[in-house]
This record gives structure tokens, sequence and C-alpha cells, in this order.
């Protein structure tokens, strides 16, 4: 009888226990809830493509007798890989995308990592003005270079007036500078080089200098210090380049379009979407397949060489004091050559696609051809079908307002949901859940964005289990680039949260303080730096996003840059160039005054 | 480990069984109309039940409506939907403007999950819309009767078109002077023209691929044209099957220029002051831009076998709309003022005044190189040469049973 309150309490406690403990541990519910939306919106799609690439499509019954609709086959397998199409079809697109690929990698990796070490380990004059507009490349959608590459290098293959160079140089250019792999590779490099210099320049600046300097004492010469201790303190970094290039050059569409027809110059991309408009979609889901799994493969290998399989947005760290290399007498001819790059890939472009705008009759380059018309003009039939100016178009101003509802939406939303997912992941370390969250939340990475979208577009076209049909609605489109975004939104949540000590939690926890307000105010102020630049970069790529939502678009929901895309359709060069400048200004200085109005580091959280 | 595999695959299957649950079936060519359509024709007296048109009362039901849907295959829809709205105020217009492909895919999709949103549905496109919409009942064919005596029957059998479009040649005019440079088109695949004819890239382009695949149609008429200029028979390349897709092949091999927009093509053969024009094989409204854009493009005429081939552009009611008697006003209005007549003056600018009035829903599209389906619509100024081309119109069943077949060599030619 004595005993007995005794062992009520025990039980009571004991209970008492296991409630906290399933409370404290509510990110364990939070993880399963996420896991369960991201198998809906990334699993199935994955499944849907393998599904839809293994059956007869409707197409496929007009040309297999005897086949049905939905039945298992493995006729495009054979069509793409070993039947007569496949040369045509695939191994010559192929080889080209992994030239593309390879080619793009190289050069943007050995322009970026040059760039990073030189403005974070050298004493280069204008550190932070450079390192402002380093990556503006970052924010102009990668087309845009093709652009300019053709208003001065077109020939006369394409028919019409050449391009600048013929014009006012005489120079004749060859076929292989004007259109293919050369220019491709040139002008995604041009673009794609801001990876690599973020990266590997968070990289260096985490490098203490006190390490080469130890290095130095032991006697060892500058060439080794770098061989020796700086590069295998970068390997990770340059490692997570060559997956983000690689992988972002094979499944890019605009460039090899534009630059690649001209003279037949087709990879993947340009297949699928080539497929996907013939309605062959057997055919063009065994392509995505393919690049989802070079894509996989990329980071599988990238995995086994550095063996750290979270290294791929390496977040900075705390800055320390580092002694920078002095350049000397190079210091002049370095900072020249640096402000020459920065002209030809910033203002050139710019400033090309901004005289362009002014010109009456494309390619005329004389004064008598200048006009306002693009910009203010009213209606006028004989001019571009009589689309009016840009400042009194319409519909580019409905464009405006739909591209900054997403970017400005997709941004606070991918970083709420980043930072949870982050949340989750990190207070759930080391169970299985925690390990699945993080994969499936980086899935959508290995994805080829135009094959997204045609999977979203059959998908929402329709009411798809609870969901309504989105499509034709703005909600699909955001929907899509929340899911695209989600890989590097849950990687900033991720290194976020990992920065916060458990402890400060704990004691929060103890004092019985619930989980949103620990949430709101602990994680939340302490992790603010990394979720605004995680809001910047998402604001940025969902700004200036072509391949994923090219086919969701509806007049309704137009984007600046489908209106781009359609301009260019339709060869009205400048209202295009225009209004790509518009996005490229909006893009700029949204992310300079949201950096000033936040304090916020750069891109990827790095300063 | 193998739990893991184990659980992936449980995983797996059952998110493949609920793709199922969630995947529409294909559905099977129904032998009667639906029930549900059957009623709705009945109540929208369309198909069967169309009847006498009465067109008062089609006019007041249009206004109780109110509204009015268009899937549309061209941006010019938008102002179709302007005018219209002018002269009809109480009925409100929501259009969408999707591209070809995507208005036969939004209507498939919708439809097979049980939605009608929509009224009226016009594209192009022949082999698609006749075979998959209107073969699978997806549409209903309506001509406004008092234009049957002026349509011929091809172009409102089985479905109305509200406007042909032109397929030819076009040369610069400013280079090679008043006689075209070619008389046949076989000369295109000769040495002299190597690499210097462009086009639009079919895959990308239904009216591009109508116009090719339509090449290959009629084979035997390359035979003979081939025959015309070389004296002698055709020796085809191996696996090519005949004549028609040894045109193809030859072009392909000739180093045809292939680019992405059909006003680069237009652009490509006629902007002035040129060394060495290609020839252009393109859209007939694209010699618009001489006015517009001042280039030089001419006609390639006359030429063997062919001059021009027609494709129509279609437009139909959508199965169930719900606003078909606004449905049927706004397809009569595509149609333009029942007064004109060959002898009517219409002139520029097209989109004001007494021509916008008379024109009504034609009028965006009223340009030279198209034209309406009715016999006694005038052409637009500069697209007089229509009335004397030789044409050849697309074949709806050559493009849904063979268009693949085509479509496949251009894929295997172009990347070899």
């Amino acid at each position: 009888m004595i005993s007995e309150p005794g062992i009520h309490h025990e039980k009571l406690l004991h209970l008492k226990f296991n409630l906290t403990k399933l409370k404290s541990r509510s990110y364990y519910i939070m993880a399963l809830i996420f896991i369960i939306i991201f198998a809906f919106l990334v699993i199935v799609p994955l499944i849907q493509i393998i599904f839809t690439s293994l059956t007869f499509q409707k197409n496929d019954v007009r040309m297999v007798r005897g086949a049905r609709v939905g039945a298992f086959t493995l006729y495009h397998y054979s069509r793409v890989f070993v039947g007569r199409l496949a040369k045509a079809l695939f191994y010559k697109p192929f080889i080209n995308s992994l030239m593309v690929g390879f080619g793009v990698t190289v050069l943007s990796m050995t322009i970026g990592s040059l760039l990073a070490w030189v403005l974070v380990r050298t004493d280069i004059p204008f550190k932070k003005f450079l390192n402002n507009i380093i990556v503006i490349p970052y924010m102009m959608p990668s087309w845009v270079m093709a652009l300019a590459w053709l208003l001065i290098f077109r020939n006369t293959r394409t028919g019409g007036a050449p391009g600048m160079l013929t014009v006012l140089f005489g120079v004749a250019t060859p076929d292989w500078l004007s259109y293919g792999l050369f220019p491709i590779i040139i002008c995604l490099g041009l673009h794609y080089y801001a990876y690599s210099f973020l990266l590997v320049s968070g990289a260096l600046a985490t490098i203490n200098s006190e390490l080469e300097e130890a290095g130095a004492l032991g006697g060892l010469n500058r060439l080794k210090i770098l061989k020796k201790i700086t590069f295998p303190l970068v390997l990770p970094a340059l490692g997570s380049s060559f997956v983000l290039t690689f992988s972002r050059s094979m499944g890019t569409f605009g460039t090899p379009a534009l630059l690649g027809l001209p003279v037949r110059f087709f990879t993947i991309p340009t297949q699928i979407y080539a497929s996907i408009n013939a309605r062959n979609k057997g055919d063009s889901f065994v392509l995505a397949l393919v690049l989802v799994v070079l894509a996989a493969f990329a980071i599988y290998i990238n995995s086994r060489i550095i063996g750290k399989r979270k290294s791929f947005v390496t977040m900075g760290g705390k800055g320390f004091r580092s002694k920078p290399n002095k350049l000397g007498s190079f210091k002049a001819p370095v900072t020249i050559l640096v402000l020459i790059f920065l002209l030809i890939v910033i203002v050139l472009p710019v400033v090309l696609l901004a005289w362009n705008t002014f010109m009456l009759l494309p390619d005329d380059y004389s004064w008598s051809n200048l006009t306002l018309h693009f910009w203010t003009g009213k209606s006028n039939f004989s001019i571009a079908s009589g689309q009016e100016g840009i400042f009194r178009n319409s519909s580019i101003g409905g464009g405006i307002i739909n591209s900054l509802k997403l970017g400005v939406s997709a941004a606070i939303i991918n970083a709420f949901l980043g930072l949870l997912i982050g949340y989750a992941v990190v207070r759930s370390r080391g169970t299985k859940i925690s390990g699945i969250l993080e994969a499936v939340s980086f899935a959508p990475y290995v994805f080829p964005s135009i094959a997204m979208g045609a999977i979203y577009l059959g998908m929402f076209a329709h009411p798809f289990g609870p969901i309504p049909a989105l499509y034709g609605t703005f909600y699909l489109i955001l929907l899509i680039v929340i899911v695209k975004n989600m890989p590097f939104s849950s990687r900033t949540g991720i290194s976020a949260i990992l920065q916060i000590d458990k402890s400060l939690e704990e004691v929060a926890q103890t004092e019985g303080i619930p989980w949103f307000t620990r949430l709101r105010k602990i994680i939340f102020p302490l992790s603010k730096s990394g979720f605004f630049s995680g809001m910047i970069l998402t604001f940025i790529t969902s700004m200036r996003e072509l391949s994923l939502i090219i086919l969701l678009v509806t007049p309704s929901t137009r984007l600046l840059t489908s209106i781009i895309f359609a301009y260019t359709d339709q060869d009205m060069v400048q209202h295009a160039n225009g209004v790509t400048l518009i996005l490229m200004l909006i893009i700029v200085s949204a992310n300079f005054t949201a950096r000033r109005f936040f304090g916020t580091k750069g891109l990827f959280g790095i300063k | 480990m193998n739990k893991r595999i184990l659980h992936l695959l449980v995983l797996v299957l059952f998110l493949t069984a609920g793709i199922n649950l969630f995947a529409v079936g294909e559905k099977e060519e129904p032998v009667d109309y639906p029930p549900e359509m059957d009623a709705w024709l009945q109540e929208a007296k369309l198909g069967p039940y169309e009847g006498e048109q009465d067109w008062n009362e089609i006019e007041q039901l249009a206004n109780d409506e109110g509204e009015v849907i268009i899937y549309s295959s061209s941006s010019r829809v938008a102002k179709v939907a302007a005018v219209f709205e002018e002269e009809y105020p109480g009925i409100k217009v929501t259009f969408f403007d999707l591209g070809s492909v995507g208005t036969v895919e939004k209507t498939i999709s919708e439809q097979d999950a049980n939605l009608f949103n929509t009224d009226v549905i016009t594209t192009g496109g022949s082999g698609q819309v006749i075979h998959e919409l209107l073969g699978n009942y997806r549409l209903v064919n309506f001509v406004p009767d008092m234009y049957v005596d002026q349509i011929p029957e091809e172009l409102r059998e089985p479905l109305l078109a509200r406007i042909v479009e032109g397929y030819v040649l076009l040369y610069n005019q400013e280079f090679y002077g008043n006689t075209p440079p070619i008389s046949n088109i076989w000369e295109l695949t000769e040495e002299k023209w190597r690499g210097k004819v462009v086009l639009k890239d079919p895959m990308a382009s239904l009216t591009n691929k109508m116009g090719l695949w339509t090449m290959v149609q009629h084979a035997d008429e390359f035979e003979k044209a081939y025959k015309e200029l070389n004296g002698e028979k055709i020796v085809l390349h191996e696996n090519v099957p005949d004549a028609g897709y040894e045109f193809i092949f030859r072009l392909l091999h000739n180093d045809l220029i292939i680019l992405g927009s059909g006003s680069k093509v237009a652009k490509a053969s006629g902007a002035k002051g040129q060394t060495d024009p290609p020839i252009a094989i393109t859209g007939y409204t694209y010699i618009r831009y001489n006015a517009s854009k001042e280039y030089v493009n001419a006609l390639v005429t006359p030429l063997t076998p062919f001059e021009n081939i027609v494709t129509p552009v279609y437009t139909a009611i959508a199965r169930q709309a719900p606003h078909p008697n606004a449905a049927k006003l706004f397809t009569k209005f595509l149609l333009g003022d029942i007064n004109i007549t060959l002898d009517t003056e219409i002139s520029e600018p097209y989109n004001e005044g007494e021509s916008a009035r008379l024109l009504q829903g034609l009028g965006p599209y009223y340009e030279p190189g198209s034209k309406s389906p009715r016999d006694t619509v005038p052409v637009a100024k500069g697209g007089e040469g229509w009335y004397d081309l030789d044409s050849w119109i697309v074949d709806p069943d050559f493009m849904w049973y063979e268009g693949l077949k085509v479509q496949d060599f251009w894929v295997q030619e172009v990347g070899n």
C-alpha cells in the first residue's frame, strides 16, 4: 500500500518523459511530413518518367502494329539506343553534350578559380567593388551571352546581315567561330564561372594563412605550398564546382538552341525539347533519364573522390585573418587583366544589347538608324508587327509583375522551407529519417529542367490526388520553381542550423518554451544571414528561369523570360534585348538593395 | 542492406500503383456520341440536331450566356477578342493563346479529366485536329449557314477552316531580279545551292512540318519533276523509299540551313544588300515583311512540281462547350461580314474604320500570303499572286498515318 503512490508516480513520470521526448522530437514528425510531400512532388514525377519511357504512348500506336497505349514495352529504349535513329537521336547529341559539359567545366573552373585566388588571396586593389560585380554574369540569363555573341560573330550562313565584326571591319567569320561547339563553350563558360568563383573563394576565405605560413617556415616553396596545403583544402569546393557546372551545362537548353541549330549541332536537351514538341514523350523521357543518371553519376564520383558528400554548397565560415599574397610588380597587369575580363563579359554584352534596342533596323549601325521607338513608341503596324514600345506595352508590365511575384514568393517560401528542412535534418541527425529527407530534398537537382516542366504539365493539367488542376495558374509555376530550388534552399538551411549549437535550444526547451517560439526567438535570429542570402539566391534563379517554365506559362502567367523567348522566336530582337536589360536591371538592383537592407552576405553566403 | 532495397521497392510499387490510379486511360473510339455529349448536342442544337439556324435566337442566347472562351494557336486572337467585345459588348471573351501543340494537348488532357472548359478551338495541324480531336468527338463542326455557298466543301467538311495559309518558296528579288533563280524544285539539291536553302525547323513548327511532309506525299510528282529537269529517271539512295523522301534526303545533305524562327528565315532570304542570298522555303505570309521590314522577298513562280501548299487553320466548337451559342456567334464573326464581295474595297489599315468593320474577326489575319476560305473575300494587297498559284492542299490522313514515318526519316537524316 505504501509503495503504490510511488509506482504511480514513477509511471506518471515515465509517461511524462515519453511525451516530452515526443514533443521535443517534433522535428521527426516534421521530417516525415516533408518526406511525404517530396515523395509526391519529386519521386512520383521521377517514377512517372520511368513509367512513361517503358510504356507505349499515344503516338506509338500509329507506328507499331498491335501496340496498346499503356502496355509495357522497351520500344523507346530500342529506338534511342540501338535503332536506326539511335545515332541521330542519341549518340551524336550525347557526344556533343559531353564535349559541351567538359569544355564548359574546364573553362569556367579555370577562370573561376583564378579569379577567386586573385580576389581572396592577393592584395589586388578595389577588392570590394570587384567582388560585387564579378558575379553579375550569374545573375543574367545564361543565353544573354549567346545573343551578344551572335550580334558580333554571326556570319552570312544564316543569311540576312552578318554580325558586327564583318560589318564594321570586313572580317569574314568562319562557321566554327560563329556557331556550334566553340561559341557554346565560350558563352556558357563565361556564365558558369561564377559557380567556381563563389565556391572556391568561399573555401579560400576559410583557409587560415597561418597554415601556409607554417608551410613556408617548414621550408616549402610557393608551388609546394599551393600543392600541399592550399589545393587539398579547396579540393571539396573544386569538386562541388565540377558537379554543379558539369551537370548544369549538360542540361542547359537556351544557348545550344540559339548557337547550335544553324550548323545542326544538337545536344541532349535540344533533342528532348524537339521530341516533346513532336509529342514523342517516350523518347524524350528516355533522353531525360540519361541526364538524370549523368547528374547522379557526377554527384557519386564527386563524393567518392572528395569523400565528403555534403560539400555542394560550402557556406562561408567565420572570417579568418588571412595575410594576402603580395602581387608586387604584377599588381598593375593583373588588375588590368581582371578589369578587361569584366569589361568583356559584363559591359560589352550589356552595351551591345542596349545599343541594339535603339536601332530601327537591326544590324544597321549608322547614326540615322537610331530610334526610341522600341522603348516609347506607339503601335505602328509597319514596325515589329505593331508591337508598342516597351514602356507602353501592357504585357511587358504584366510580365514584370508576374516575375516579381514569382521571385519574391519563391524566395520567401524557399527560405522558410529550407530552414525548416535544415532544422529537421540537423536535429534528427544520425537517424534514417534525416538521411532520407536530406536525399529527397536534394533529388530535384538531378532533373533536367525541361523534362521536369513536361512532367509537371502532364501531372497538373487535371486534378492530381488532392490537388486541383493547376495548369494555367500562377501556382503551378510557383510550385515547380520552389521544388527545383529546394536542393539549394535545404543546403542553405542545413548549414545555417549546423552553426547553431544545440545547447542553446535545449536551454529554452527545459524552460518549457514551445517549439515555434524557440524557432522564432532563437533559430531564426541566429540563422538570419544564411536565411537572407538563400532568399536572394532563390530570387535570382527564379527570376531568370526559362527552361523550367517554358512549357507551363500561359498568357495570364507570362514571365519576363518567356516574353524574351517569344520575342527572340519572332525575331523581334530590339524588344527581346530591351526586356532582357529590364530583367537584368531588376535582378541586379534587387540583389544590391537586399544586401544593403538586410546586411546579408553575398551569394551562397559568401562575402 | 537488402532490407533497405526491399523498402525502396515497396515504396516504388506503392507509388507506381498511385500513378495508375491517377493515370487516365486512353479513350476507346466511341461508336456513337457519348450520352452526355449527345444530350449537350441536342440542347445546343449542334451536330445531328443542328436544324435551321435562327441567328436572332442564337445572338440572344449568346448574350444570355455572356461569355465565350477560346483556345487558340495564334497570338492574334487577342485582337479578335477586342473587336468582338466592341461589336457584342454583352459577351466577354476569355482567350488562351496556346500554340498549335498546346491547344491540342490542353483540350485532350482537360477533356480526359472530364473538364469541359472551352467553347471555341481554333488551330492548324490537320492530322491531329481531324483524327485526334474530331475523330474522338472532342469537337463538333459548325458552319454558319449563310457562308455555306461561299466556302468550297473541302474547307468546311469535315471541319470548317477560318483561314488558309500558303507554304511557298521565296527568293531575293533585289539580287536575282524579276526572274526567280530556279524553276524546278530539284535545283535546290544541286551543288549551286549547297548551304543556300533556309527553312524553319519543322520539328518546332506544324506549318513547316505539314508543308515538307506534303512534298513527301507527292512522290510521283517529284519523280516526274526530276525527270523533267535531268532527262533521266531518279536513282534513289539506299533505304530511301521514293522520290519524295529522296528530295528531303538530298535537301538535307546539301547542307540545308535550319533556323529557329520563320522571321529569321524571311530575313535570311529577304534582307536587302546581300551578296549571295539563300532561297527560303516558308510560310507565304512572311511576304508581309516586305512592307514592314523593307525585305525584298518574292515568290518563286513558275515552279515545278508545285508553287504553293495550302494549310487550313480550323475553327470548331468544343465538346460540351459551356457557351455554345456564344461560340456559334464567335465562329460567324471569325469569317467576316457576309456582305463582302470580290469587288469590295478593303483598304489599309485593316484594323481601323470601315475595313475593320467589314473584316470583323478576319481582320487580324488579313494579310498577303493567306486567304479567307470564302471565295467572295478578296485577298489582301500584295497577296494577289495567290490566285495563279499551282497549289496542293495538306491531307490530314497522310499527316496522321504517314507523318510519324516521315518524321523519323527527318530526325535520322538531319542528325547524320
